[in-house]
């Protein structure tokens, strides 16, 4: 049921895109496509700011960025080459069958999450065994499964759809949640936090560093200087946006009404603030320690992507990231 | 004295202003708010009551519309559970049928559990929609994603109906559009989905309908969410939430709390655009688990509630104005006579005595005090005329009298030394009227060569009458005395012809004697007079004794004694009146004989006129000025 007048838009992007990037080597003149996981919000806020206020452009970078929605992936739109970049999770991007790099870890901290209410009288782990945990599929099982695995619980796992409805109105117990979104649409109808409980993977050793952006092995072996250029002006993107957040939340509703998506400006400011909290996660308030994938969670991530059976090996950590 | 005040200082009007005007002021405003408040409260309590009655009748006007659309669903589960052969045929057409029945349907879909209706499908999912071209079948094999759709998910974890939260569709056009989803159960276990679609496009219509009190009305979904509102930017973007934290406004968050909560009620609500004062009156829609609210301005809420109070106060301020204006005027309309009254006043004291009090038309006490005013004022000047009259009558004949007496003075002898070339003797003699005419006398003249008659003589009464009596014996005497028979014979004379015709009652005392100045020989008669004194060179003093004749003019019959005696060198006969001896204090003391034969002696050494002048000036300060009886004395002294 959840079909976006989105697509349309997206659709005539594409076609025109993939007649721009039809070249398999990018020339920096040329259009570079970076595509992004979802639509507009603050998730993206510094790759749509490093476009906005001409930051690719500084770099000698004419870049797109390029919506999704569910029917669109970035790794597909990657792999058919009408994207030269895109933006991804290191669980999925270990898993693919094309070798792909990581140039830029923007994400630093699970933002992926589990949240309870408190009055189902769930506290801990522990507390969830029979209860009914809805799981989104795909890689946004990967945690709960190992989260579930190491504590040993047994929920009764129920699908979840691309929204909190069933949470709100008790068809689950426990829900998953993007801390930087459905946890705050949650606070957005009407629930406290404080009658929530919220299960933060990094919290249980489960820390996997979310989006990076990444591109296929041979741009980056054939334009090292390309990937270069747009790691700066991405993190570039990024400082501008969080030191003006003002300016950058009146650019993302321009682009959600533009998008026709369906938020509000409490929202977005709500997940700006918390996308800032997982980049500067680990390496603090200064840029020049942002967008670094750490060895120990490339580890993490590979370890329990080959426990739980996704892969039977990964690429080394520095075959994997380039930068 | 002045003629007018300028200035009260505590005028009547400010008075009865204060006295009355103020408590009436304190009252009435009393009254005006305490029946502000009642009324206000019982106004905005009926408002509240008319206002929930009349959201919650549109909210349940709603609620009764969703809550038919959810009945469909149910009674299409029911049929197909029902249904001993279901086929996709029986499927479609048991939802065609439906949607045709049912023009507020635009959509059905019966969905299936994985290999349910058949064991080589993993999904099945059969849906009609309603298209401008009729009704039209939407194969379902290519959307298998629909398990984890909230419209089946939901309802299926629930294991009961829900409506889901509306989404605008993407086939109708941007129409906003939900579903309601039955569980579709097979000997009790779920099975799958049975769905009725319907359109909210008439939901912005029907609130745009909604009249209360020129505000607007809105919908949230149960989860806050705006799912009609006039603003169509909110619509399915924000919520009271969102705008909460936007606006930083906490009491929309504890608004829109309470409206998911189901509950009903009124709040105070600043609007989300322009900051005005607004109702929000809010009541559930039970079948979906929305809210239906109405805001108000509150400006329009209060209008009715004003209106009264407004009234109110005009009638109050009225009220109070006519009394003011009538306190006014009635202090006026005592005042103002009060003023005329006391202009009047002022003219009188003035000496204007032809004012009268006129045009105060009243029928008051003023009116009486004004009438008792002009009676005074024309009695007080007729008084004054009176009295200017009998002023100028006595002056006139004060005047007359000055000319009587100037005439009786010239009667009198009244140059001394008399008789300056007889040097045998000194005479002096004095007469000071009471009044302005006296009624005492004295005469003396020679009768021959040596023989001196000397008279002194009290006429009864006083003035003009006692005047006349007196010229009239004077000349009388004057006549008898010349005859040369001496004084008891002169005096019988005398008598007779006063004592005849005496029609008015007078008499007169009278001393006369003849005074020999050759020999100092003195023959004398006495009727009824002040025995007179003989003070001596050594001072001894001899009183003439009185005969016991009577006074002239009582008694024509009366017979006369003649008395002697001899005034040696040196002596001093004194003839008085009694005007002397009885002079009197204004305490009542008496001058007395004593004292004035005492001062004639220790003074008698003295020149004649200087006697006289030392005891006139002592009777004047004896008498300290008022005069009550003529006073006469004769002195005559035989020279040494």
């Amino acid at each position: 049921m959840r079909k976006l007048r989105i697509k349309r838009t997206v659709l005539a992007f594409l076609l025109l895109a993939g007649i721009a990037a039809s070249a398999p080597s990018v020339q920096s003149d040329k259009l570079v496509v970076l595509q992004v996981q979802w639509v507009p919000q603050a998730q993206f806020a510094g790759y749509i700011m490093a476009r906005e206020k001409g930051i690719f452009a500084a770099e000698g970078l004419d870049v797109d960025v390029r919506f999704s929605d569910e029917n669109s992936s970035p790794i597909t739109e990657l792999f058919s080459g009408r994207a030269d970049f895109c933006t991804a999770w290191l669980s999925q991007t270990l898993t693919l069958d094309r070798p792909v790099v990581n140039i830029c870890q923007v994400i630093q901290k699970s933002t992926l999450m589990l949240v309870a209410r408190k009055e189902s009288g769930i506290r801990k782990p522990e507390d969830m065994n029979g209860r009914k945990v809805a799981i989104w599929g795909g890689d946004f099982s990967i945690q709960p499964l190992a989260f579930f695995r190491k504590y040993g619980i047994k929920p009764v796992i129920v699908p979840q759809s691309y929204n909190i409805d069933a949470f709100l109105v008790g068809a689950c117990d426990v829900a998953s949640a993007m801390y930087y979104n459905e946890f705050n649409k949650i606070y957005l109808s009407g629930v406290d936090q404080e009658d929530l409980v919220p299960f933060f993977y990094s919290d249980y050793g489960l820390n996997f560093p979310e989006d990076g952006i990444y591109c296929l092995r041979e741009t980056q072996v054939n334009d090292p200087e390309l990937c270069r250029k747009m790691r700066r002006a991405i993190l570039k993107g990024w400082e501008y946006a969080f030191a003006h957040p003002g300016e950058t939340l009146d650019v993302l509703m321009d682009y959600c009404a533009g998008y026709r998506v369906r938020t509000n400006r409490a929202q977005q400011k709500w997940m700006l603030e918390a996308i800032r909290q997982a980049v500067i996660f680990g390496s603090g308030e200064d840029p020049a320690g942002w967008g670094v994938l750490r060895k120990d969670d490339f580890l993490r991530v590979a370890e329990e992507l080959i426990r739980q059976g996704f892969v039977k090996t990964v690429p080394t950590f520095e075959d994997f990231v380039k930068d | 004295m002045s003629r007018r005040s300028p200035t009260v200082k505590n005028p009547i009007v400010r008075r009865l202003i204060l006295w009355i005007g103020l408590p009436l002021l304190v009252v009435y405003s009393v009254v005006a708010v305490t029946s502000y408040f009642q009324n206000k409260k019982a106004s905005i309590d009926r408002m509240n009551a008319y206002l929930l009655e009349l959201t919650s009748h549109h909210a349940a006007e709603l609620d009764s519309r969703f809550g038919a659309i959810s009945r469909t669903p149910a009674i299409v589960a029911e049929t197909i559970e029902g249904m001993k052969a279901l086929t996709e045929e029986r499927l479609y057409d048991l939802m065609e049928r439906r949607l045709a029945a049912d023009p507020d349907l635009f959509g059905m879909s019966v969905s299936f559990e994985p290999y349910t209706l058949d064991p080589k499908r993993a999904a099945f999912s059969a849906r009609v929609v309603r298209t401008p071209g009729g009704l039209e079948k939407v194969d379902s094999q290519a959307d298998s994603g629909y398990g984890t759709a909230d419209w089946y998910l939901i309802p299926k974890l629930l294991d009961g109906p829900y409506w889901t939260e509306p989404l605008f569709s993407a086939g109708g056009g941007n129409e906003l559009s939900c579903s309601f989803s039955h569980p579709l159960r097979f000997k009790g276990k779920f099975v799958g989905i049975v769905t009725a679609d319907i359109s909210l496009a008439q939901l912005e219509k029907t609130l745009q309908a909604v009249d209360v009190f020129a505000g607007y009305a809105f919908i949230i979904g149960r989860s806050g969410t705006f799912i009609a509102y006039p603003n169509p930017d909110f619509v399915l973007r924000e919520s009271p939430f969102s705008l909460a934290e936007t606006l930083s406004r906490p009491d929309l968050r504890a608004l829109g709390k309470d409206m998911i909560a189901g509950k009903q009620g009124i709040a105070a609500l600043a609007d989300f655009h322009t900051g005005e004062k607004n109702w929000l009156v809010y009541a559930p829609i039970s079948a979906t688990r929305w809210s239906f609210a109405a805001v108000i301005p509150e400006a329009n809420v209060l209008a009715p509630v004003r209106a009264q109070l407004y009234r109110q106060i005009v009638l109050m301020v009225g009220g109070l104005f006519i009394i003011l204006l009538g306190i006014v005027a009635t202090s006026y309309g005592i005042t103002n006579p009060l003023r005329k009254l006391t202009a009047f006043a002022g003219d009188i004291s003035a000496g204007n005595l032809d004012v009268r009090i006129e045009g105060l038309k009243r029928r008051d006490e003023i009116q009486r005090l004004a009438e008792v005013f002009n009676q005074t004022v024309a009695d007080l000047n007729q008084y004054i005329k009176d009295f200017t009259a009998a002023t100028k009558a006595k002056e006139a004949v004060e005047s007359e009298l000055r000319i009587a007496r100037q005439i009786q003075e010239s009667l009198l002898p009244r140059v001394f030394p008399a008789f300056p070339e007889r040097p045998e003797f000194d005479l002096y003699a004095k007469n000071e009227p009471a009044k302005d005419v006296a009624g005492d006398f004295y005469d003396f003249f020679f009768l021959d060569e040596d023989q001196l008659a000397v008279l002194i003589a009290d006429v009864s009464g006083k003035g003009v009458p006692a005047a006349l009596f007196m010229a009239v014996n004077r000349t009388l005497m004057k006549t008898v005395c010349q005859k040369g028979v001496g004084p008891a014979a002169s005096i019988r004379a005398a008598n007779e012809i006063l004592s005849r015709d005496n029609d008015a009652c007078m008499f007169t005392t009278m001393f006369l004697a003849v005074f020999n100045v050759k020999t100092g020989d003195l023959v004398y008669a006495n009727a009824g007079h002040n025995p007179p004194y003989i003070v001596s060179r050594d001072r001894t003093i001899r009183v003439l004794p009185s005969m016991g004749d009577a006074f002239l003019g009582v008694d024509a019959e009366a017979a006369y004694h003649e008395g002697r005696a001899r005034l040696d060198p040196g002596d001093l006969l004194v003839l008085y009146t009694d005007g002397v001896t009885e002079a009197v204090t204004p305490e009542g003391d008496f001058f007395g004989e004593e004292r004035f034969v005492r001062r004639v002696t220790d003074h008698r050494d003295e020149d004649l006129a200087s006697i006289w002048g030392r005891l006139s000036a002592e009777l004047d300060d004896f008498q300290k000025g008022n005069r009550f009886d003529d006073i006469t004395v004769v002195l005559l002294k035989r020279s040494e």
